[in-house]
């Protein structure tokens, strides 16, 4: 492999890994939220932050350029006081790839969550423990299985991401160009062993991620 | 000890829980059929679902008073909690559930010390396995040192027998004995086993449908039940339709079938008739043989039907002119040589008719 090539591997991998850890502390409160408290417009918000999964990625990726662009409301904003753009740099496949894999983690961290008896929170209360102890102690132990399998799900998620990417931050090689605007664009330019190298990779890291997930899961029912 | 618990009223699924009550025996049981609402009644004293109405106070202290919006938090209560499926974490060894809630590090009471505890309860050889290697009776005093360990000033405990078997009960409830006289900690116990109840209490108090049918010493409870309902729960095992003919003097006279009854029960209504009469069957002796005097008011000529064995007891059903039944030990009924078809005397006394209006 040639040291692009290399180099494209590598920000594919920890730009994934950022996103995953970016995402992490939000999601887990988010799914905390939605699997233990009742609140107002519950249901809206996860129908909402659940529409990732099911639109078109290059749609997600188009609302995300209008809102994050130098004419956008929150881009317009960062670019005008601070100097700082998201859009077509390293942080808009960033945001492309936390948005992307916010709900697939959530879906799972929830499920985790639910199936935390809650009997043992309470019997926890009544042992003295507030309510971070609680969960530092009783709820995140138990859930940490589905949580960890949630992670490395977002994680493979966010490595074969493309629609959304490649909207918000294009394919500029070197700087925004991760392994499958990559691939698509060595078949676009007949450089197909290229394209089948990077295939090869794909498929051994997405195999690793989900396959550790499901032995989490697998080794969680037991 | 004294658990108030005055207005306490919250809506569930077929009715509303419905609870006054003063409760003040170092054990109280509550005691009612399965989905009366008494472990939502334990989960509102140990604070952990909010009531719609309620003032809940333990001793001088206030819990709960929704009219001045005072709510305790669970964790601060000090209430020992044991429930049904006993809670235990999973992922925690016996040593770090026992410690969870232990408050020796600042003691005050020596009592709770950890050593104490376990050397009661007799944990000390299960303290560094995991909670999944545990047996049934394990657990079940894993579960209840937890709870020791964190020094309460009231234990709640759902019924916490319920998954055990019937040797395996035997066995615990001596260790909840012990319990309730080494620590002195009020107790209020949730089960439907009359074992248990006998076994451990000192006043019950009896929940249908959410409201209290009954409450008093446990005495009182199965010797006057106060309505048809309390006296099924109770298993009183004799309950016959009957009718008062004479309610005059110091003994009530009562006739069921061909059978004239005597009862000194003094709390019957005016111009009661139609009555259910309720006989326990430890209360019923038997007499084979000779005839002697007997201080018994009801000497009731009777004919053995059948005979079970009910561990240490044989239950033994008479037809007397209606079917009666009697408990008696084993070895009575070996010495008596009892078999089906034998004549026997039955003797109640009067006390031990009760009579509850139709």
């Amino acid at each position: 492999m040639e040291s692009g090539e290399w180099q494209l591997v590598w920000f594919t991998i920890w730009v994934s890994l950022l996103s995953t850890l970016l995402l992490f502390p939000f999601g887990l409160a988010f799914s905390w939220l939605l699997a233990r408290r009742k609140w107002p417009g519950k249901s809206l918000v996860e129908t909402f932050i659940s529409l990732p999964l099911v639109m078109p990625p290059v749609a997600t990726g188009l609302i995300l350029l209008k809102l994050l662009g130098r004419h956008g409301p929150i881009g317009g904003f960062l670019h005008r006081h601070f100097d700082f753009d998201i859009v077509f740099t390293w942080r808009g496949v960033l945001v492309a790839l936390c948005v992307m894999s916010f709900p697939l983690f959530v879906l799972f961290a929830r499920v985790a969550f639910e199936e935390v008896n809650p009997r043992l929170e309470q019997i926890a209360r009544t042992l003295g423990a507030g309510n971070l102890r609680v969960f530092l102690t009783i709820t995140l132990p138990l859930a940490s299985r589905g949580i960890v399998a949630g992670m490395l799900l977002a994680f493979a998620r966010a490595l074969g991401e493309f629609g959304a990417t490649i909207m918000v931050a294009g394919n500029i090689p070197g700087h925004t160009s991760t392994l499958s605007l990559a691939i698509f664009q060595s078949v676009q330019l007949g450089h197909d062993s290229t394209a089948f190298r990077l295939l090869g990779i794909s498929v051994i890291l997405a195999f690793t991620a989900v396959w550790s997930s499901q032995w989490l899961v697998r080794s969680k029912r037991k | 000890m004294s658990l108030l618990l005055r207005n306490v009223s919250l809506p569930l699924a077929p009715f509303v829980l419905d609870v006054n009550a003063e409760l003040r025996g170092p054990v109280t049981v509550i005691f009612g059929p399965s989905g009366s609402g008494k472990t939502s009644l334990l989960d509102l004293v140990a604070g952990l679902r909010p009531a719609r109405s309620a003032l809940i106070q333990l001793n001088d202290r206030v819990l709960t008073d929704t009219s001045t919006g005072v709510c305790v938090p669970t964790r601060h209560r000090s209430i020992g909690y044991v429930p049904q499926d006993l809670a235990l974490f999973p992922h925690l060894s016996v040593r770090q559930n026992l410690l969870y809630g232990s408050k020796t590090t600042n003691e005050t009471n020596h009592l709770f010390s950890f050593e104490h505890v376990l050397e009661v309860l007799e944990i000390q050889p299960l303290v560094q396995r995991g909670v999944t290697e545990l047996s049934g009776g394990e657990r079940q005093r894993v579960a209840l040192a937890r709870a020791l360990l964190a020094s309460p000033q009231l234990l709640l405990l759902d019924e916490p027998l319920a998954s055990l078997d019937l040797s395996l009960k035997a066995r615990i409830i001596p260790y909840l004995a012990r319990v309730r006289d080494e620590f002195h900690i009020p107790m209020l116990y949730v089960t439907h086993d009359r074992h248990e109840l006998l076994a451990l209490a000192d006043e019950m108090l009896v929940l249908f449908d959410g409201k209290v049918a009954q409450a008093g010493p446990i005495r009182e409870v199965f010797n006057r039940p106060a309505n048809l309902a309390v006296a099924g729960l109770l298993t009183i095992e004799t309950i016959q339709p009957g009718r008062v003919i004479n309610a005059a003097g110091e003994l009530v006279t009562v006739v069921v079938g061909p059978v004239f009854l005597f009862s000194n029960q003094q709390s019957l209504p005016a111009n009661t008739t139609d009555t259910y009469v309720c006989i326990r069957a430890e209360d019923v002796v038997l007499l084979k043989g000779a005839e002697s005097a007997s201080s018994a008011r009801n000497r009731l000529p009777a004919r053995v039907q059948s005979l079970a064995q009910e561990g240490p007891h044989v239950r033994v059903e008479l037809d007397c002119g209606f079917i009666l039944t009697a408990l008696v030990t084993k070895q009575a009924c070996e010495e008596m040589a009892l078999r089906p078809g034998d004549a026997v005397t039955a003797l109640v006394k009067a006390p031990h008719i009760h009579l509850i209006p139709r």
